[in-house]
């Protein structure tokens, strides 16, 4: 792997417009966040901003923020309900469809000036992306994706997509954010890596929330560019694997053990299914917390990570409870969470001041398949096959 | 200097007893005395570190969220052991305090925070600025936060949160 994919900006460009804006389904919202006509919500495809909204006839429309005019940002507001989108520069007024219909002074003023006569609004809308969705999350893309969502996913990230959005509706519980000084793809190798979780991570390490001596598999799909790190929970106690990972602190006891108090909610053995969906989002289910985490690339350098907490609208009081406590260990200030922040500061460090040096991926062979363990690369492999690919690399 | 609204009583002596809580709490977060920092709160509170857009939209969730003076402790031990992070100074000024009701259930106040982090070879930056929102008790003789929600502007952090506001 050479250092230069993560910090040069020429890549960086060609990453704009192959992956984020190519035939991608990328993340935008969960519809929970919009649940009704004129609900909208920006979001951000890449460095390009959008508009969710939902339109009169119950579907999402995503919409660039960007007038068709002189190109200003007609939404600054982060979420709200409108009726049309005005843009504030010249008024131009944009039904939620994105369909202009209102351009003042169109016909001029007493005979002098407006627009020439062969002006058509139906040709100057905003531009809308193809959306799919799922269960509750919303996807769109720059370019139509010349397959379903389903068959983006292929059908064993989909049966992990489904465990989490089967379909009931969704509760969203709040927002973080965080500016990464790091390249967007470390970010998302970091949640394909189950290498460094049982070493870097303490809080995972000791209380056997993911560790590679316990029933585990990665698995990724048939291109690569998805994963999931599939993990079961153990126990709190030494072993031949755990005398290899220094963050294992055997004495370490919780004084207020309602922090990690989980409760089965899913069938099947797995504890915590992390997925890595292409491009660029990460969806959490560690115990009772559930999270997508949206990776917004800035630049090379720079990242923000948009987490969006979420529950289920039936879950009982005391499952909110739960999941809040939970969520101590992700975010910007998680017990876990703080850990994968500073790898991503320093492995940017150290590849910026050396552009042309190597890392060397190649723990559990030089293969991308699945795999019924977690004591390997496999994932980051199968990210970088898919990834050449696109990039023509 | 602790304020009060209009049609608060509060004598000067209650003043000074706030102004001795909120200033041992700057005390022991400006000298890292993060042990101390699970005493000012009583044994079942609330304390939660959130953005401005979470607090007006009634989301729930924390950056930080403790039910219990157990789980603070819990944090400094974290803080301590386990979490992974460069060394940094963290400088917090406080200002404003008021007092804004004396309900059943204890004394409402706010303030005014901003912080500063300075990371090592670094010059120092803002980090985060925002508004205290507790409730103080008399707790066995011992003022102490029963819930202390601090509230930051900016729903970005940069980088990370390590430590307490």
């Amino acid at each position: 792997m050479p250092n230069w994919v993560y910090s040069d900006p020429q890549i960086f460009a060609c990453e704009q417009e192959r992956i984020f804006e190519g035939p991608n389904w990328l993340y935008v919202c969960l519809d929970a966040e919009i649940p009704n006509p004129g609900d909208f919500t920006r979001s951000r495809l890449g460095t390009r901003e959008v508009v969710a909204v939902r339109g009169a006839d119950g579907a999402v429309n995503v919409l660039l923020n960007r007038c068709a005019h002189r190109s200003m940002q007609f939404c600054s507001a982060n979420r709200g309900t409108a009726k049309e989108f005005i843009c504030p520069y010249h008024q131009w007024t944009y039904d939620l469809e994105g369909r202009l219909f209102g351009v003042p002074f169109r016909r001029g003023l007493r005979g002098q000036g407006g627009m020439p006569e062969d002006f058509r609004p139906e040709d100057h809308g905003l531009r809308r992306l193809a959306v799919a969705s799922r269960h509750g999350v919303v996807f769109a893309s720059f370019a139509q994706p010349n397959e379903t969502l389903e068959d983006y996913f292929g059908p064993r990230i989909l049966g992990w997509f489904d465990r989490t959005f089967d379909g009931r509706e969704l509760r969203v519980l709040g927002y973080q954010r965080q500016r990464l000084p790091g390249n967007w793809k470390l970010y998302i190798e970091n949640n394909r890596d189950p290498y460094h979780a049982s070493l870097m991570h303490a809080f995972l390490v000791t209380f056997g929330l993911f560790r590679l001596d316990q029933k585990s598999a990665t698995e990724v799909d048939e291109t690569g560019r998805h994963a999931a790190l599939v993990n079961q929970r153990g126990e709190q106690k030494g072993n031949e694997a755990t005398a290899q990972m220094r963050a294992f602190h055997e004495g370490l006891r919780l004084a207020d053990p309602r922090l990690i108090d989980p409760v089965r909610e899913y069938p099947g053995d797995a504890t915590v299914v992390i997925q890595t969906l292409w491009p660029n989002l990460v969806v959490q289910q560690q115990s009772n917390g559930l999270a997508m985490r949206q990776v917004v690339p800035l630049d090379a350098n720079t990242f923000d990570l948009v987490w969006t907490h979420f529950g289920y609208a039936d879950d009982p009081p005391e499952m909110t409870q739960r999941r809040l406590r939970q969520a101590n260990l992700f975010g910007p200030a998680g017990y876990v969470s703080v850990d994968d922040g500073e790898a991503m500061l320093l492995s940017q460090a150290g590849i910026v001041a050396d552009e042309n040096a190597e890392c060397i991926v190649e723990m559990g062979g030089r293969d991308t398949g699945s795999v019924p363990h977690t004591v390997t690369e496999t994932a980051i492999r199968g990210l970088y096959r898919h990834y050449r690919a696109v990039m023509g690399l | 200097m602790i304020a009060a609204l209009p049609g608060v009583e509060a004598s000067a002596a209650l003043r000074a007893r706030l102004a001795d809580l909120y200033g041992a709490y700057d005390e022991a977060l400006g000298e890292r005395l993060y042990e101390r920092w699970p005493e000012f709160f009583t044994e079942t509170c609330v304390y939660k570190i959130t953005s401005r857009e979470n607090y007006e939209l009634a989301l729930p969730i924390g950056l930080v969220y403790a039910e219990s003076r157990a789980m603070l402790v819990d944090r400094v031990a974290a803080i301590r052991r386990t979490m992974v992070y460069a060394p940094r100074i963290m400088r917090s000024l406080t200002t404003g305090i008021v007092l804004r009701a004396i309900d059943p259930d204890g004394m409402r106040l706010s303030a005014s925070f901003a912080v500063f982090q300075t990371l090592i070879n670094e010059p120092t930056a803002a980090f985060a600025s925002g508004r205290y929102y507790d409730r103080v008790v008399d707790d066995g003789g011992v003022l102490r936060f029963a819930e202390r929600v601090c509230v930051t502007d900016a729903t970005l952090v940069p980088t990370s949160l390590i430590f307490p506001l």
